[in-house]
């Protein structure tokens, strides 16, 4: 059953890649099809991805065109989880490209969805395959789908943003494929997961091994300092994309450093430093990241940034995890595993749903820069409304998801620090601090972003001019904002099923530390609950109370609907409003040590492109002496075979013939003498 | 039952006697002044005078703007349930724990910038700006310093932390002492008050973003913005000074309870009357260093917590 889905989805997804290809020129019927073929082949996914969440694990496994590598697939807990993660979030992109890839008309809806096809599913299968191989092979093809999906527009900017994400890609491509290499020499040779699981390396090996992938799925995570190409690259890719490389693709850096750490390493056992060293670059990543987002007056680019923002903050709660891990603390890693898969999902959600409105705002207005929008909650009140709800999810508001996932990591870091040795405790604590820090700072850059863009007075004439974007873009937003609600108001719901993946990756059962209690989330060692439907529901009531209270008053003294603002008696005009440069000037003011940070990597980064274009430079002055001994050397002896050879062939056909007949001749003869 | 009861009681009484706590605390700044000052009811006049006003805004706002006066109150009514005020327990324990409780005054937080946006006012956005960027440090100090105090504790729970906080069940006590200074410090910048902030000035940080709003909508925020001091004060005496408060439902310790909260609560708005009265109000670039020194405070607090000590 599960693997007939999982092969029935691949089917659909290449017949759908190659179905787009093949009808290029009809560009309508290439995006219906391409579109329909995807959502089919996405909620087939998301069927595997459930049954093998609450499923038994197993692995299939089936001869390959490759002796050494079985094609073998596992359905387990955790591939589940990503899968059907990626896979409500690839239905939300088809859904959306229905209208949405009309943008793209006359510069080949085709391609788009031969390689969008392509992306979703090696996705798919990077997490579902369980062989070393056929992970490089999905892995790097999902690089090289979503490498040309970013250079899709071909502007300079999708060019360079394409580079350096190619570049970077393959650096991590290659510490994977070292640490993997290393892992299935000492499992002699085979590259079979199974095996790999089963060997016990040395604990220096081990440290290798786990450093090598950390950092290698740590850069296709996009975390600091390796975060410079997602911000380059997610936003130039189209807005669907974007949103499923920012949900679902830099997830799969996540899902590879708990994969390897747990399960591959499994056997080796975790060290308390690898715990340290997530923790600590997931702390830099979370304030770096939305200190950043503060300052973009890009949308699609603030967004990214603060992608960097949340990978760190689901890097903290697996850090937790390794390092109560290796303490021997199974319930806190199961706690701090929990947070991290369920920031996992919820950034998936909302990050999806940002990006997909954000990408119906720039169909709409035409531009990326948040300045030129404003004013857009009027024309485009549904995008507007998704907009402003994950805003406050992803700020980790009550009662929404990202509060949720958010207290959960609180609450293991809070958790690991009880009775705990100064240095974790330290590491806990300063966790915790970034991860404050980075909330008040996301509720800056959300205000921002909405305030700008959809809020006060239209900044420019197509902004003034904008309507609602089509249903499909609606519906598909929508359709991710309310998960975004759901699984935060049922977040007592939620938890438990993950908590229960998270131990089962940890190889330990949940027994009696359930993370909620009835209605409510529950610290299982303190005991500490919150209950976030409780809160949505007196939440609601008490605005819907007085809210009544209000109309009532109004009813009495009328409303009054001014066309300009007060503003303290002074005369408004179009510049005054506030924009994002207010925003970054004042973000400025209190953070300036983050920026000036950003300022000495970027001045480095100068004098390191200097360094290889000196580089450049010295391989161009050596690679004549080459030329001239190997190239040149070479030619000569072609051009004298061919002298030889115009003497031989005249070009008379009559010189020809006689070759032919003198030919004949000698294999008759050479027959008589044999025989 | 009990318990829910007050959960009930706590905030329809805090409703009614916020104007009340504002009008003392401008009476009491009166006479420090030597003026003789409003009557001490005056915020329920203005109050009342409010709700007959006419509610205007401009075209262009948009929801943020309608929503926030609304959600603001209600948010703070919500704080008002789970806070510990005349109990050393939460009357609901599901509301109390001080992450939410820190998270849950982000929400109002969040819409009264994006409102002050959504005016397209210039100078309600410079306030707004200048609100959240100040707030995105005073927040996490909250977070850091009470964070310390739930490691010395055990428990992240207001009520469950000033238990342990009064009956000594908690390591580290010089890490408690600055832990409590930062959040007090803390706390008192979330106030809204001299030097950081001056509140009768309009155009100015915590009164700016509001300058678009009038009627009903302006009163509304007035008196979630006199709930939201009592509820800040009253973590703060929650946590570090449970003295007096009702360990159980029983009526007479619940009436003490009610008596130390009322002589608490004013000696903190004596204290701040005093402090307001004697300095001067800083700019607002100074108000970012004055931020960081806090949040070294409440870093302070978690470094000693780590020593021990």
């Amino acid at each position: 059953m599960n693997l007939t889905l999982l092969s029935a989805a691949g089917v659909f997804s290449i017949a759908g890649a190659l179905l787009s290809l093949v009808l290029y020129r009809r560009e309508s019927v290439a995006k219906i099809l391409s579109c329909c073929c995807g959502v089919a082949s996405s909620v087939l996914a998301l069927g595997f991805g459930l049954l093998s969440m609450f499923g038994p694990a197993q692995v299939f496994r089936m001869a390959s065109p490759f002796e050494f590598a079985d094609f073998s697939v596992s359905c387990n807990p955790l591939s589940g989880l990503l899968i059907a993660v990626i896979a409500v979030l690839a239905i939300a992109a088809w859904i959306y490209g229905f209208s949405y890839f009309d943008e793209y008309r006359g510069r080949g809806i085709g391609k788009i969805g031969f390689y969008m096809n392509l992306f979703v599913i090696s996705m798919i299968f990077v997490v579902a395959v369980d062989n070393a191989f056929w992970f490089l092979v999905f892995f790097e093809l999902m690089s090289l789908t979503s490498y040309f999906l970013v250079v899709f527009d071909r502007s300079e900017q999708a060019q360079r943003g394409g580079f350096v994400y190619f570049v970077m890609a393959h650096i991590g491509f290659l510490m994977i494929m070292i640490a993997f290499l290393i892992m299935a020499n000492a499992a002699g040779g085979s590259f079979e997961f199974a095996d790999l699981r089963a060997v016990s390396v040395a604990p220096a090996v081990a440290s290798v091994v786990f450093m090598l992938a950390f950092l290698g799925f740590g850069i296709k995570a996009g975390m600091v300092p390796f975060h410079s190409w997602l911000p380059l690259a997610h936003p130039e890719a189209p807005s669907n994309v974007s949103a499923l490389m920012s949900g679902g693709m830099v997830k799969i850096g996540i899902f590879g450093i708990v994969k390897v750490c747990f399960d591959l390493l499994g056997a080796s056992g975790c060290q308390l430093w690898w715990g340290f060293i997530v923790v600590v670059f997931g702390a830099v990543s979370a304030v770096f990241g939305i200190a950043y987002a503060v300052a973009e007056r890009d949308i699609k680019r603030t967004l990214a940034y603060c992608s960097v923002e949340n990978i760190g903050i689901i890097l903290i709660g697996v850090g937790t995890a390794i390092a109560a891990t290796a303490l021997d603390q199974p319930v806190i890693a199961a706690l701090g595993l929990l947070a991290g898969l369920y920031h996992l999902l919820n950034h998936a959600m909302f990050k999806g749903a940002l990006f997909l409105s954000a990408g119906s705002a720039i169909f709409r207005v035409h531009t990326r820069s948040l300045d030129a929008m404003g004013g857009l909650a009027h024309r485009m009140p549904w995008t507007a409304a998704v907009f402003l709800i994950a805003s406050v999810a992803i700020c980790a508001i009550p009662p929404l998801n990202g509060f949720a996932s958010e207290w959960i990591t609180y609450q293991s870091l809070l958790s690991i620090s009880f009775d705990a040795a100064p240095l974790v405790k330290t590491v806990a604590v300063l966790a915790a601090a970034s991860l404050a820090v980075s909330g008040a700072l996301a509720i800056v850059c959300f205000v921002k972003a909405y305030g700008v863009a959809f809020t006060g007075a239209p900044r420019s004439d197509r902004a003034r001019a904008s309507r609602e974007a089509p249903a499909s873009m609606v519906v598909a937003s929508v359709l991710l904002v309310v998960i975004c609600i759901g699984l935060g108001v049922g977040a007592a719901w939620v938890a438990p099923a993950i908590q229960g993946i998270a131990a089962s990756v940890l190889g330990t059962a949940v027994g009696a530390s359930a993370v909620a209690v009835g209605s409510e989330l529950v610290n299982p060692l303190s005991g500490t609950g919150v209950s976030l439907i409780l809160i949505a529901a007196l939440l609601a009531l008490f605005v819907l109370l007085l809210a009544g209270l209000r109309s009532l008053a109004r009813y009495r003294a009328g409303i009054g609907l001014r066309d300009d603002p007060w503003d303290c008696g002074y005369l408004p005009e179009a510049e005054m409003p506030a924009a994002t440069t207010s925003f970054a000037s004042a973000a400025r003011m209190f953070f300036e040590a983050l920026y000036r940070i950003r300022e000495l990597a970027s001045a480095q980064k100068e004098k390191v492109l200097c360094l290889y274009e000196r580089f450049v430079g010295g391989i161009r002055k050596v690679e004549p002496f080459a030329d001239r001994y190997v190239v040149d050397g070479v030619i000569k002896v072609v051009d004298r075979l061919s002298q030889v050879a115009q003497k031989v062939e005249g070009g008379d056909y009559r010189v020809y013939i006689s070759y032919v007949v003198g030919a004949l001749v000698f294999f008759l003869i050479l027959t008589v003498v044999i025989g | 039952m009990n318990e829910i009861l007050l959960a009930i009681i706590q905030p329809v009484l805090l409703l009614l006697a916020a104007p009340l706590f504002s009008g003392v605390s401008r009476v009491l700044r009166a006479k420090m002044h030597t003026r003789r000052g409003p009557s001490v009811f005056q915020d329920y006049y203005d109050l009342i005078k409010l709700f007959k006003r006419e509610d205007v805004r401009t075209r262009d706002s948009g929801a943020p703007f309608r929503i926030m006066p609304v959600l603001f109150l209600a948010t703070v009514l919500l704080l008002a349930m789970g806070v510990p005020m005349i109990t050393r327990f939460c009357p609901i324990p599901a509301l109390g724990d001080f992450i939410v409780v820190v998270y849950l005054l982000a929400l109002p937080r969040f819409f009264f910038a994006l409102s002050s946006i959504d005016s397209s006012g210039s100078y309600p956005g410079v306030g707004g700006i200048r609100e959240l960027l100040a707030s995105s440090l005073i927040e996490p100090s909250m977070i850091i310093a009470l964070f310390a105090v739930a490691i010395a504790t055990g428990c992240s729970n207001i009520g469950d932390m000033g238990n342990a906080l009064a009956t000594l069940s908690f390591t580290s006590p010089i890490a408690m002492v600055v832990a409590a200074f930062a959040f007090c410090i803390a706390c008192y910048m979330e106030l809204g008050k001299l030097p950081y902030d001056v509140a009768e000035a309009e155009q100015e940080l915590q009164e700016g973003p509001l300058a678009e709003y009038s009627g009903p909508s302006l009163a509304m925020i007035k008196l979630a913005m006199s709930l939201k001091q009592i509820i800040v004060i009253s973590m703060v005496l929650a946590i570090f000074f449970p003295f007096g408060s009702a360990v159980d439902m029983a009526p007479a310790s619940l009436a003490l309870g009610l008596l130390a909260f009322l002589v608490k609560m004013s000696i903190v708005f004596t204290v701040c009357a005093l402090i307001e009265n004697t300095v001067v109000r800083v700019r607002f670039k100074l108000l970012s260093q004055h931020t960081w020194m806090v949040v070294g405070c409440s870093v302070l607090s978690l470094a000693f917590l780590v020593m021990g000590i």
